[in-house]
């Protein structure tokens, strides 16, 4: 894993009179320890990996209290643990990142709502919004409506946050149905504090075992069962869930002395709309506001007899809704509408539809919203200039600047083993022109920034093979399929490569075997080289999986030789054997290497052993500056400086010191026939007698024939 | 809202850095500190993935009034940073604080703690010239934007001390009194950590006395003294110290009668140039550099000179008491082996070899180790070779190109001083070994072909603004798409697609049964 959480894990132990002081996403693990869970599952995504990796680390607090833990096989498999909860009274919580992670899950979940839950059943999603997000369009509360699974959206603090996850699941049971507690990234990443309870072994759990399965018809999904449950969601659980969202004031109201207008927002973007509040001074430090608040913690499903409450002594009310459609905003319409209320609302007229509500935005749209309601006493002339001067700092800055900074998107770190391998495909390129990439959700999707450019479509975790199943048919030349090893056994395996093997799919896959799920901070998969204690046992090789599935062309390369790595991948492409190719690429994650024997070679070295330092170097005398290195490296440790030779102008390139000597560079400037400058240096620490014999009978000789 | 005699807003850090940093570190470390000290604090972030190098930022907000002080009130603290609205902006790179002022966070009331190192993007590195972005704007910015800026080399401050940059960091954040943090207290924060402790308070203490403006003067860098060059004085003003290095160059290239034959080419052209001295200045450059074309022979005497081997090991970190071992990746090809035959034979030679399929099988990947002696020897013998240089077909094909390219200068200075300026710079697409240097020549080619000698019918303005767009394609774009794009818009009929030299075998598609 890319973090140890033993130090955490002891964060999880607390008890009552204890303050917890971490991340939020610590804090909903405590939650749920702290509920008396029976399971806990998952797969792991920015925000909400750390739940997944503090669980890996906290086996012995899971021991104890007898709670199941299980790192699922995908999102699908997370929301499938949850049937636990149908039939049994025990609690148990998922999570994901969502919403692609949801989009794995929707099958699962449209099952486990449809059947109705006994024992609280809880979904953690980190809801995947703006920067550092792959699918920010798209939202989970339209999840939430499809499939009737309440949604709560808590006030970004931990006292609230962990408030609100105990509450989630005595909704779940109180209304039988599923809850998802969503939280968004930065406050998945908030470090805060609140006061500890005692945790709660479950009634039933592994140290409390059941002895008789319960059969009941009225929990399958088939007629007429599936009739009744349809019935049970409307007539039912709804009515229960809402009322005891109204019993235990999960909503809340914070009155103001603007007492005819207000706001309506969501729990997740409170703080952010006090701040926007005390910069145009209507807020104190403390949150409170002029503008009164109706803060929705449960944002599905709405409760309009609160709402009604809350609109129909104001003129006009602001809906502060982040995500598109604004389903909130439609449905408070329909609601107000319905009660004949004729409160003006504002929302997403005065706030962008799309993207996140950062901290700008949400000025600009209180603004407006105050400006154009003009409460008594708000000189709005003012409020504007205030905005435009808050706001204006932007314009002076690029006038100052001149041309905008250039991008730095996040990309393959130093020494990793995936990037020699979009190296040799872009050799192949250049000698064979272009072709399709089918490429797949990992690391190795940075192939398609600078300097490789590689990679034409992405569809999914593991779907790479799947996603070229009609484009290899229907181009000339064949095409190549990028996956993960962590893509492979999310899905890969079954949609891509036995799906490849039964419809005699003539394509290449290049699995990247670098030994961990490393996007989502190197978790554990199957075949991972280095095995946490509960996965000892396993010995679950692709190469033999794929050769139980009938593979029949397969090659292995070792990454960092980029010339073999060419040749394998310029044989599958001419080979004449009609079928599945597949290359394995080997080469670890170099996190997980460099984590692994940095302290293996300190201690060595404190210890006075002889070890061997291994760095990559460019000679800046013959270094011409054309950078055509970098052009097919992208290394962050390959850099360029400007060059001592007053008759060069342009920079030339250089190795700094982050080199953990991977040596692609030198690979590259080999298999591309590129220049001369690149070196290895080898530096002999602690070195023994023999070394410097060496050492001493080299130089003598050597400084016979040398010139200054 | 009542009124309250408390402060009406929490202040605010944001920190800007590269993955893998330590930035998580220097967040954690700055909440310790606010804890330390009983002051409610928040820190977040968006670290999405593991990877090492995007920019990433943290953003912390403390409250500067003690919890204790509060009467259990709790301030509202938010997640995202707000423009004009940060107290602390921390980078650890210049481009970052750059990033940061574009975004608006720069604002009267921010005190600017930043590096004034860089660290290139992609983007900037990859071009086949100098694609860098102008780092004076974002220091000319800096005291405009921020009400307090405090900038210097941290990266240097970090090797220095032997720590991490975000402990450097820390103390200059601190050192600029702008938050209410002592320093008694971050300096315990840093002991209770556990890890790096001694270089963590070093970098603290360096970046702290930094903030306070008592960081020792950076060593001016050693350039060396142009007075002690010989000056041509032929030659206009602007070009006497370009000339005066050409000579140097090619003296240790060749020999004197090489350096007269550089004087006696650039002597026309200077006398031509009867403006600010630019043009020779320039085509003293790359005529120096044309002239001093990297073959075998050159690289080899470079790789084995004494200075190299100090400037490697000073390079790469070596103690004293640490033997090194320097491996060269070299790989000379059918291109370079021929090239160092008399022309003719080469020709044939060449002919023959690609006939046989001997072309890739000729490029042998060597490892030569330069500090063995078989290694050190093989090369100084190659180098050794230099007086043969004169007769071989790499020879002809450089002074070939070098003609030509000083022709067309000479002609077009007799005219227009601009365009004898923009075809002079022409040559800065001439460099690299191999096919970075054949498709270098091509793209030169190309525009020679067509801009400079050509049949277009443009005037001298229009042919220098031509030659400038092209040649600033061609190195922006070095695969040749950009540069065909631009020849395109005078009429010249882009290139065909290269022919591809792997046949690909895709089998009909198999019939079902």
């Amino acid at each position: 894993m890319e973090r140890s959480f033993k130090k955490e894990v002891e964060l999880l132990n607390l008890g009552k009179g204890d303050t917890f002081h971490g991340e939020g996403i610590l804090a909903v693990t405590k939650a749920l320890l702290q509920s008396g869970v029976s399971y806990v599952g998952g797969y792991q995504g920015a925000p909400i990996s750390h739940l997944i990796d503090v669980l890996t680390d906290a086996r012995e607090i899971m021991d104890e209290l007898g709670v199941h833990f299980e790192a699922n096989a995908s999102e699908a498999g997370a929301a499938a643990m949850l049937g636990a909860s149908i039939n049994y009274p025990v609690r148990g919580a998922v999570t994901w990142k969502s919403t692609v992670g949801t989009n794995v899950a929707s099958d699962a979940l449209a099952n486990l709502a449809s059947s109705g839950v006994t024992g609280g059943a809880v979904i953690i999603i980190g809801e995947d919004y703006g920067e550092g997000s792959s699918i920010m369009q798209e939202r989970s509360h339209a999840f939430a409506m499809k499939s009737q699974i309440w949604l709560l959206d808590p006030r970004p603090n931990l006292p609230c946050i962990v408030n609100m996850v105990e509450k989630a699941f005595e909704l779940s049971e109180a209304s039988s149905t599923p809850v998802f507690v969503e939280l968004r990234i930065r406050a998945c990443h908030v470090h805060g504090s609140f006061e500890a309870k005692d945790n709660v072994a479950a009634k039933i759990s592994r140290n409390a075992l059941m002895t008789e399965p319960v059969f009941d018809y009225g929990r399958i999904v088939l007629p007429p069962s599936s009739y009744n449950q349809e019935k049970a969601k409307i007539e039912l659980r709804w009515p229960q869930a809402v009322e005891f969202i109204k019993r235990e004031k999960l909503n809340e109201v914070f009155e103001g002395e603007f007492s005819d207008i207000g706001i309506v927002l969501q729990g997740g973007m409170y703080n952010a709309v006090i701040r926007a509040l005390q910069q145009v001074g209507l807020a104190d430090a403390f949150g409170e506001s002029r503008v009164p608040l109706y803060v929705m913690n449960v944002t599905y499903p709405m409760i309009p007899e609160e709402l009604n409450a809350f609109c129909a002594t104001r003129r006009a009310v602001l809906v502060v809704e982040e995500g598109q459609p604004n389903f909130i905003e439609e449905a408070l319409h329909a609601i107000l509408r319905r009660a004949d209320i004729q409160t003006k609302l504002y929302g997403k007229d005065v706030l962008p539809m799309a993207g996140e509500y950062t901290g700008e935005i949400m000025l600009g749209g209180v603004t407006k919203f105050i400006e154009a309601v003009a409460p008594k006493g708000v000189d709005t002339a003012r409020l504007h200039e205030q905005f435009e001067a808050l706001t204006g700092v932007k314009k002076r800055a690029a006038e100052l600047l001149g041309a905008p900074v250039p991008n730095r998107p996040p990309g393959f770190c130093v020494g990793c083993p995936e990037r020699p391998v979009f190296s040799a495909m872009k050799l192949l390129e250049r000698e064979a022109g272009a072709y399709h990439v089918s490429a797949d959700i990992g690391c190795h999707l940075f192939s398609s920034l600078p300097p490789f450019n590689i990679g034409n479509t992405v569809l999914g975790y593991g779907l790479g093979l799947a996603s070229n199943s009609a484009i290899g048919p229907l181009f000339a030349k064949r095409s190549v399929t990028v996956m993960g090893d962590g893509g492979f056994w999310h899905n890969g395996l079954s949609s891509g490569v036995s799906n490849a093997v039964f419809n005699d799919d003539d394509g290449i896959l290049v699995i990247m075997k670098n030994g961990y799920t490393s996007a989502t901070g190197t978790q554990e998969i199957p075949s991972s080289p280095h095995q946490s204690q509960a996965h000892r046992v396993t010995d679950m090789g692709i190469e033999r999986t794929l050769t139980g599935m009938g593979v029949k062309w397969m090659k292995t390369v070792n990454n960092y030789h980029v010339t073999d790595t060419f040749n394998v991948l310029k044989e599958a492409m001419t080979s004449k054997y009609n079928g599945l190719k597949v290359i394995i690429a080997e080469g670890e994650c170099q996190l997980e290497r460099q984590r692994r024997i940095k302290p293996i070679n300190a201690e060595k070295l404190k210890r006075g052993e002889r070890v061997v330092r291994t760095r990559y170097g460019v000679d800046e005398d013959t270094c011409t500056g054309d950078h055509s290195c970098i052009r097919l490296s992208g290394c962050p440790s390959l850099t360029i400086k400007d060059s001592s030779d007053p008759l060069r102008v342009d920079p030339v390139a250089h190795v700094n010191n982050g080199c953990v000597g991977c040596g692609l560079c030198g690979e590259v400037a080999h298999a591309a026939v590129l220049c001369p400058s690149f070196f290895r240096a080898e530096i002999v620490q602690n070195a023994n007698w023999w070394d410097k014999f060496v050492e001493k009978f080299r130089a003598a000789i050597i400084g016979l024939m040398q010139p200054a | 809202m009542t009124n309250t005699p408390y402060p009406t807003r929490p202040l605010t850090v944001l920190l800007a850095a590269l993955g893998g940093e330590g930035g998580g570190v220097l967040a954690d470390w700055l909440v310790a500190a606010a804890q330390a000290q009983d002051l409610p604090v928040q820190s977040t972030s968006i670290p999405g993935v593991a990877q090492r190098t995007g920019a990433t930022t943290y953003y912390i907000e403390i409250y500067p009034v003690p919890t204790a002080q509060l009467g259990g009130r709790r301030p509202i603290m938010a997640l995202t940073p707000s423009p004009s609205n940060i107290d602390v902006m921390a980078a650890s790179e210049l481009v970052e604080a750059g990033r940061a002022m574009q975004n608006g966070y720069i604002s009267e009331r921010t005190t600017l703690v930043a590096s004034t190192h860089r660290i290139y993007a992609t983007v900037e590195k990859m071009q086949m010239g100098d694609g860098r972005y102008d780092a004076q704007r974002i220091l000319d910015a800096a005291p405009q934007l921020a009400g307090k800026a405090v900038l210097f080399d941290m990266a240097a401050a970090t090797q220095e001390t032997g720590t991490v940059i975000s402990a450097v960091m820390f103390g200059a954040i601190i050192g600029a009194g702008t938050l209410p943090l002592t320093r008694e207290v971050c300096e315990e924060v840093i002991k209770s950590s556990g890890k790096g402790v001694a270089g963590s308070l070093r970098g603290f203490a360096a970046g702290f006395a930094a903030a306070g403006g008592m960081l020792p003067e950076a060593k001016p860098k050693t350039v060396a003294a142009p007075g002690a060059l010989p000056q041509p004085g032929d030659f206009p003003a602007a070009a006497r110290d370009i000339v005066a290095e050409g000579i140097k160059r090619l003296a240790d290239y060749q020999d004197q009668a090489y350096v007269d034959l550089y004087l006696k080419r650039l002597a026309n052209i200077a006398r031509l140039d009867t403006g600010d001295g630019k043009l020779a200045a320039e085509t003293a450059r790359y005529l120096a550099l044309w002239m001093s074309f990297e073959d075998l022979i050159r690289v080899a005497d470079l790789k084995t000179r004494k200075s190299r081997f100090a400037r490697v090991r000073e390079e790469v970190l070596a103690k004293e008491d640490e033997p090194i071992h320097i491996i060269e990746f070299l790989k000379p090809g059918l291109d370079e082996i021929s090239g160092m035959l008399p022309p003719g034979l080469s020709r044939r030679f060449h002919a023959w070899a690609t006939k046989n399929g001997l072309a890739d099988k000729l490029s042998v990947g060597m490892h030569v180790k330069t500090n063995s002696v078989f290694g050190f020897a093989l090369l100084r013998l190659t180098a050794g070779t230099r007086f043969w240089r004169r007769r071989t077909a790499r020879y002809a094909e450089e002074q070939g190109l070098i003609e030509r390219w000083l022709g067309a200068v000479e002609k077009a200075a007799a005219r227009d001083l601009k365009l004898a300026y923009e075809i002079a710079l022409t040559a800065r697409l001439v460099k690299g070994y191999s096919d970075t240097n054949k498709r270098g020549k091509a793209s030169f080619n190309r525009i020679f072909d067509h801009l400079v000698e050509g049949e277009l019918s443009l005037s001298d303005s229009e042919r220098a603004k031509a030659i400038f767009t092209a040649r600033e394609a061609a190195l922006a774009d070095p695969e040749g798409r950009g540069l065909e794009k631009t020849l395109g818009q005078h009429g010249v009929k882009p290139l065909p697609p290269r022919e591809q030299a792997i046949r690909f075998i895709k089998p009909p598609a198999a019939k079902r049964v």
